[in-house]
């Protein structure tokens, strides 16, 4: 894989109706257990078929089988329990999960999705992990007591899964901190701490996804984390968040994620607002060392504009790579 | 003491009928039904959330914000002179706001919250609580230049106070203005009390408090306690500061003690809850004081915080109970 304004995105997908129906009917014991894993399968090869149609360079295997970044953990993990409905922000509601017990991995948690997306193609699949200090401060805590203390337990449990898809062969693994600056001057150290735990001694390649927080008072800080990637939600702030980067310099041996395309608004992007947003971005960080990938997860739009938004990112992409040639 | 909440209330439950609201927005935004089919959802929710905690004996009700998309870009948006932007933070929860920027003077236009507040009081066999974000909150939480703030501050107080006047002319007798941003700063801003004065012109003989939650303010409790309000409501459990504070004063105002952990499903033992709220017997008017919530329950499960209701209103007995 040569690097170069290579395109991949942060994770999930829109689920398509049919497989949300099965999930719905499958929480009211209509559907069993193995005809939704069918169905979810089936709905990961879509996703899989989908990236290799518009042509992006890392994939994702689109998390179609979980129903939220943290509460899926709290599905399968041992010490924590699926929570009730809790708002988010604007119309969006999680299952916010409630640790119970004590942290433990007992058996790999996300490695079956991964092998099965991983098969369908050539491309390499990323492993998706949602960051310990994340899964921490997006669950109810009934156990620790201590928020050192759950999130230094959830990161050994990550660790473990880390290490069980590096083992199986996934080269890119993402560990998403999307919470890490909810509290920048008490929990920053913590949250690098924790990730140290996570990627440590594991042969792969890390990236991590951070949004729609106050970046600035984690900057350059952040720069600490001890992975590839940094993946920013750049297109969220018009590409003001670039602007950062000229009071401190992006750091030299790292990956800039750049997020071109706002999750968060049914209007498509036009070529010509990503183009600029990559151009704005290549100021800043060399082409080699430059990701291009949506804000954040895409589970919040409608299936036809997921293939819309990703067909502009990708159209983009290819221009800026045209016009460099010349 | 009394009790009361103080503001945003779980607008979803996890069955079906719970969720209602939910699918009825997700409906709207695809453009899958009107606004008048929206509307008529929202008020359905909003006065079965003002039922839900009288029924639970609470004092004073809020409508819980249930029509809000968060608590900043809802009023800013229909602000002449506002934009509504990308996603934030909200201090240090997992939920988010929409920042709005400035682009030119702001100013009010109509009644932005007085319809909800109308809904909630046709089903509330209590009084219901206005509750609207401070001037200093909205302008912190906005993008404005930085030479532009001090204005921005002072439309943002005519606006709220126009907004206020309107609620009382619609007959809202409790109205609570939340001030979270002071607990960013470690004293009172600067010019708040001129803001403060500015904004309750109209507020005519409706009971008023200022709420600060997300944080301690401890340092400046006795500047806070002079302010123009009536009461002052206090989170006393993220600002754990402020009730070392609380505990030197000695004021005739009453207190709204944040006392209940809104954003922690572990369950207070409303003794222990009444034992802390006595302590202020003799230094603050307890008959004129509330106990409540650290800050809104909607960071909590429907049912979760339907508990956190009934704590408050038997560790509020226990209060009544000890200072008879």
């Amino acid at each position: 894989m040569k690097r170069g304004l290579l395109t991949t995105t942060v994770g999930s997908f829109a689920k398509p109706e049919w497989l949300q129906r099965a999930r719905n009917r499958h929480a009211a014991g209509k559907v069993t257990d193995d005809d939704l894993a069918a169905l979810t399968r089936q709905a990961t090869k879509e996703v899989i078929d989908l990236q290799e149609e518009l042509g992006l360079d890392v994939f994702v295997h689109g998390e179609m089988e979980r129903g939220d970044m943290v509460a899926y953990f709290a599905e399968v993990m041992p010490g924590m329990r699926p929570g009730e409905l809790v708002r988010s922000y604007g119309n969006r509601y999680y299952h916010k999960p409630v640790i119970e017990g004590e942290l433990e991995w007992a058996t790999p948690l996300t490695l079956d999705s991964w092998k099965h997306a991983q098969s369908l193609t050539k491309k390499p699949v990323k492993g998706m992990l949602t960051g310990p200090y994340t899964m921490v401060e997006w669950s109810f805590d009934e156990h620790y007591g201590s928020r050192k203390e759950a999130v230094l337990a959830m990161a050994k449990v990550l660790h473990r899964e880390a290490a069980a898809l590096a083992h199986a062969g996934a080269k890119i693994i993402q560990v998403d901190e999307p919470a890490i600056h909810t509290r920048p001057g008490e929990d920053f150290d913590l949250a690098v701490k924790a990730m140290e735990v996570v990627v440590k001694g594991v042969d792969a390649e890390f990236h991590t996804h951070i949004c729609y927080g106050d970046i600035p008072r984690i900057y350059p800080g952040l720069l600490r984390l001890p992975v590839r990637q940094i993946h920013l939600a750049f297109k969220n702030t018009n590409f003001e968040l670039l602007k950062l980067f000229e009071r401190v310099a992006f750091d030299r041996s790292k990956d800039l994620g750049l997020g071109v395309i706002d999750v968060h608004n049914h209007l498509v992007e036009s070529p010509k607002e990503v183009r600029e947003g990559i151009r704005k971005a290549l100021k800043h960080v060399p082409p080699e060392r430059l990701w291009i990938e949506p804000d954040c997860g895409l589970k919040t739009r409608t299936p036809q504009e997921v293939r819309e938004k990703l067909r502009v990112m990708v159209a983009a992409r290819d221009d800026i790579r045209r016009t460099a040639r010349r | 003491m009394r009790t009361t909440v103080v503001g945003s209330y779980p607008r979803v439950a996890d069955s079906r009928e719970g969720q209602r609201l939910r699918h009825a927005v997700a409906k709207w935004e695809r453009r899958e039904s009107s606004a008048a089919a929206l509307r008529k959802v929202e008020v359905d929710v909003l006065q079965e959330v003002v039922r839900e905690q009288a029924s639970h004996g609470i004092d004073v009700v809020t409508d819980g914000g249930v029509t809000w998309y968060d608590p900043v870009s809802h009023f800013a948006a229909k602000l002449e002179g506002m934009e509504i932007g990308g996603l934030l933070r909200y201090f240090d929860t997992n939920t988010y706001y929409r920042q709005p920027r400035t682009r030119g003077r702001v100013r009010w236009l109509r009644a932005i919250t007085v319809d909800d507040w109308m809904a909630a009081s046709a089903a509330s066999p209590v009084p219901v609580k206005a509750v609207l974000t401070g001037p200093y909150t909205l302008a912190a939480m906005s993008a404005c230049p930085a030479s532009k703030v001090a204005d921005l501050q002072w439309d943002l107080a005519a606006a709220v106070g126009n907004e206020i006047d309107a609620l009382v002319h619609a007959g809202a007798a409790h109205i609570q203005i939340d001030e979270p941003a002071f607990v960013l700063g470690k004293a009172l801003p600067k010019g708040y009390d001129d803001l403060a004065r500015e904004m309750l012109q109209g507020k005519g003989r409706a009971h008023t408090t200022l709420f600060v939650a997300f944080g301690g303010v401890g340092p400046f409790l006795p500047e806070l306690l002079d302010l123009p309000f009536d009461a002052l409501g206090l989170d006393l459990v993220q600002g754990k500061s402020t009730l070392d504070a609380l505990r030197k004063v000695d004021t005739d105002k009453g207190i709204a003690f944040g006392l209940l952990d809104a954003r922690s499903t572990r369950l207070e033992d409303p003794m222990a809850v009444a034992k802390v709220a006595y302590e202020f017997a003799g230094r603050v008017p307890l008959d004129r004081s509330q106990l409540c919530p650290s800050n809104g329950l909607e960071f909590l499960p429907r049912t979760r915080a339907r508990d956190k209701l009934k704590v408050l209103v038997y560790a509020a007995k226990l209060v009544r109970e000890a200072t008879a």
